[in-house]
């Protein structure tokens, strides 16, 4: 990387996805949560995308794992760091340029992880009102808490009736005789009937 | 410079107080309402009768409607109405408060303004705060009571708290030693008195791997699962339990049924953590300027979350403010 593309460089406090960014990385998103649809697991697309290369994706892994942390954006996180570490760069000045990409709000865990990790900006689609940690149970995203990282900017609304139609067709599909299968925090029941 | 090792820990000298929600924790908050005099006693009944049925007082159903007087020259003075309720105006008599006749007031003195409780009291000490106000019913929750005092817990529970508190303290020092944040977590089932899962904070490894994440991801492994590999790290254990518990591991909600106790007030990410994990119940030994479970926020008695637990407050509380000051000390040391 040369020292020209680093000066061109916007300060961490203007970093913002541009209108088209936005656009271009949430098809993204879109497309992993109906892969994920399709392939029978929770519909969540979640992607962090540093300097325009996806640092990071993830889907939800808690069943498999028994680890109910294990929400795609806690995967995505864990990525970044791995790729930060490949590359020996330092994981704060990567994460304070880094943008997250998700169909649904990340919850109240996930956006204490983003502070913590002192990621600048999470655009989502749908509100998440049953865990929502940008304001819809809790705005961990702009609190006050001087130890837990940093504040970030959320965008919101992209494309939300799809990622909520999404999600109950998942949760239609996990019950085809009636019984409730692995029930995550993200599965369609806990999320708008529990 | 403070010792590592003192003698063995007295249960007397420390007392786990509940972390209550802020309903239960809140002041009385009161309203004003009219009040009158009742001059001749043998009207009380038809008073009241006639007052329930024209100002029913709906809301105020903990606070009684007629209280005796002891040193006034009438014997009971009884509830009107909310002055939210009254009809507006500068002069305020029985009449004007009564207007259409669906009250008699014969018997009744000049009103003036009360301060009620506004809701009804959740604990002894909210109750015998309202109490000074006005007579209020209580529906006393005998555990919140005796919690409240610090009487909870017995002796053998008490040095059963100590004995896991104690192990998520030696894992925080150990932690400590390879450059850690002092923390430590322990993870016990309570029905067999046995420690799943024991661990220390790693987040200068891995900035997300506070103590609870970490003992999180450990009875996770205890029954099969699990992401991270701790074996770096010998303070960080589990011990995997019997067979006859495995049909548990088949949920994702590993932690149903299971104590924690960590040394410090979790963060918002651990206490959301817990409440997705279903912990059982949390003991921690000390606040933390930007805790999830008391402090800042009351993650586990929130009404909107699935799931709520209950916290204790105060366990072994002085080896874990001595675990931070010297953690604090330290990082003064690095500079941080
Ligand atoms: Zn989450
Ligand atoms: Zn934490």
């Amino acid at each position: 990387m040369g020292t020209e593309e680093d000066s061109k460089e916007a300060p961490v406090e203007l970093f913002c996805p541009s209108e088209e960014e936005i656009e271009r990385w949430m098809i993204r998103a879109f497309d992993m949560a109906k892969e994920a649809l399709e392939s029978g697991e929770v519909p969540v697309g979640c992607l962090m995308v540093y300097k325009d290369e996806v640092v990071g994706k993830g889907r939800n892994e808690v069943n498999e794992t028994k680890n109910a942390t294990r929400h795609a954006e806690m995967v995505a996180l864990d990525q970044v760091l791995d790729w930060c570490c490949r590359r020996s760069l330092d994981a704060r000045s990567v994460c304070e340029r880094t943008a997250l990409y998700v169909t649904v709000e990340p919850c109240i865990m996930c956006a204490a992880a983003l502070r913590l990790l002192n990621i600048p900006v999470v655009v989502y689609g749908c509100r998440n009102e049953r865990f929502g940690g940008c304001g819809s149970v809790l705005d961990v995203s702009s609190a006050d808490l001087p130890q837990t990282g940093t504040t970030f900017k959320c965008i919101s609304g992209h494309r939300a009736e799809e990622a909520v139609e999404m999600l109950k067709t998942f949760y239609k599909q996990e019950n085809p005789n009636g019984e409730k299968k692995h029930c995550t925090s993200f599965c369609f029941f806990c999320f708008f009937f529990h | 410079m403070k010792r590592w090792k003192g003698p063995p820990c007295d249960i007397d000298s420390w007392v786990a107080f509940p972390v209550l929600s802020d309903e239960q924790s809140q002041d009385v908050e009161l309203v004003e309402v009219f009040a009158a005099p009742i001059l001749d006693k043998k009207e009380t009944s038809r008073i009241v009768r006639e007052l329930n049925a024209f100002h029913p007082l709906s809301g105020l159903q903990h606070v009684k409607r007629v209280r005796p007087c002891r040193e006034k020259p009438h014997p009971l003075e009884v509830l009107v109405c909310l002055v939210s309720d009254a009809p507006r105006g500068k002069v305020v008599s029985v009449d004007s408060l009564l207007p259409s006749g669906g009250v008699n007031c014969n018997g009744l003195g000049e009103p003036f303004v009360v301060k009620v409780p506004a809701r009804p009291p959740l604990t002894r000490p909210q109750f015998e705060l309202a109490s000074q106000h006005w007579p209020t019913s209580f529906h006393e929750d005998k555990q919140v009571t005796v919690a409240l005092r610090g009487e909870l817990f017995s002796r053998h529970q008490k040095e059963r708290m100590q004995a896991y508190m104690a192990s998520a303290v030696t894992a925080a020092r150990a932690g400590m030693e390879v450059g850690m944040e002092a923390v430590g977590a322990a993870v016990v089932d309570p029905k067999t008195e046995s420690i799943i899962a024991v661990g220390h904070d790693c987040r200068h490894d891995r900035p997300l791997h506070h103590a609870v994440m970490v003992v999180i991801d450990l009875v996770a492994r205890s029954q099969g699962g699990g992401f991270y590999s701790f074996d770096g790290y010998p303070a960080c254990r589990f011990t995997s339990p019997n067979s006859l518990q495995t049909e548990a591991g088949s949920q994702p909600y590993i932690c149903t049924g299971y104590d924690l106790y960590v040394t410090r007030e979790p963060c918002v990410m651990c206490a959301m953590a817990l409440v997705h994990s279903r912990i059982g119940r949390v003991f921690y030994g000390v606040a933390s300027a930007n805790g999830a479970l008391g402090t800042k926020f009351k993650i586990h008695a929130r009404k909107d979350l699935n799931h709520r637990f209950e916290v204790y407050r105060g366990v072994l509380s002085g080896e874990c403010e001595n675990l931070h000051s010297v953690d604090d000390h330290i990082r003064k040391d690095r500079g941080e």
